[in-house]
């Protein structure tokens, strides 16, 4: 099974320069775990912010949430893999680093996200679905 | 014996093999919606108009097998609500295609992508009822079945509240065009939720047969 069949295809995304305080909202508001960090110009590159950044490197140290920019606790650069790449590929990916989700890309465009709850929901259906065919 | 008591004999297989018969065309009219959605091609909705007919005349056959005396008697009541629920996602996708068809245009480009992926995620999980109810007589697990399409049944979920947020963002400049945008996303939307009901049932006749 390739990644591009069980990935999300909604990326939500917030600005690199936007405080902290934008990214826990938007999180909130979409329950979701993580976003997307847009490049700050033609030279950056995207990164990623996760509910870990957010309590670890903010929360717990105590910086100011409204002052605070994303990129300051942002993770760069992305794991990514190729839409066309085995989902074992990316779930060895994903335990190699200690991470959740990685990021799946077509070229350089990012297309898509893969996350561990991904991968085991694909895996039940998969599971339900074997032997049969209608 | 006992497997022959419960669902072996001849009027038992008749019910079962009909019962089984409604869920295929159900999968049949998903898949058919699905691709006039995906085509954007109004056309093609005239077969679930079709496939309905054909579940209803099957759905009136099993319930008069059954209360003609398939099954033990506690297992009737069951069995016929199963069938029943089963209608109400006919009924439902009836009124999608119905809403689809009056909409004097095609789907906009910001909603289309997700009403296709909740017309393929009905179809996946109108497979797996059928999967399902195979299970119910053989010796798979049951409960596996269940929770893929209760996975499914969340994915839907998700991409139904970007839907509803999509769509309260849209100015509604016509009242009717409007109205049946709402219906037809209501309709879409709910099916998931009745094909869980559906497999939900199917736990209480396990339970029931054992």
């Amino acid at each position: 099974m390739n990644v591009v069949e069980i990935m999300t295809r909604k990326l939500e995304t917030v600005d690199a320069d936007a405080p902290i305080y934008d990214a826990i909202e938007k999180m909130i508001d979409k329950r979701i775990r993580s976003l997307l960090v847009k490049p700050k110009d033609d030279k950056d590159v995207h990164g990623v912010v996760t509910v870990r950044d957010i309590v670890n490197k903010a929360l717990l140290k105590n910086l100011d949430l409204n002052k605070a920019k994303v990129r300051d606790i942002a993770s760069k650069p992305l794991v990514c893999v190729d839409k066309d790449m085995d989902v074992e590929f990316a779930v060895n990916l994903m335990s190699k680093f200690n991470i959740a989700r990685v990021f799946v890309n077509h070229g350089k465009e990012i297309i898509g996200i893969i996350s561990l709850l991904d991968v085991l929901s694909a895996a039940l259906i998969r599971r339900a679905r074997e032997g049969h065919r209608v | 014996m006992f497997e022959k008591v419960l669902f072996g004999g001849k009027r038992e297989q008749q019910v079962i093999e009909d019962i089984k018969r409604h869920i295929e065309i159900l999968h049949a009219a998903s898949g058919c919606f699905r691709k006039a959605l995906a085509e954007n091609d109004k056309q093609q909705l005239y077969c679930i108009a079709d496939l309905e007919r054909e579940a209803d005349s099957i759905r009136r056959e099993i319930i008069s097998k059954v209360y003609e005396g398939a099954f033990l008697p506690y297992l009737r009541s069951n069995l016929v609500r199963f069938v029943e629920i089963v209608e109400g996602v006919f009924d439902l996708l009836k009124d999608a295609a119905y809403a689809f068809e009056f909409l004097d245009q095609t789907l906009d480009k910001e909603i289309s992508g997700e009403c296709v992926e909740i017309a393929d995620k009905n179809l996946k999980m109108s497979e797996l009822l059928l999967i399902a109810f195979e299970t119910l007589f053989g010796k798979e697990d049951l409960r596996e079945k269940t929770l893929a399409i209760r996975i499914y049944e969340k994915q839907v979920d998700e991409i139904k509240h970007d839907l509803i947020r999509k769509l309260s963002e849209k100015e509604v400049k016509n009242f009717w065009r409007g109205k049946m945008l709402s219906d037809f996303v209501d309709s879409l939307t709910r099916i998931s939720n009745v094909i869980e009901d559906a497999s939900d049932y199917l736990v209480i006749i396990n339970v029931s047969l054992r």
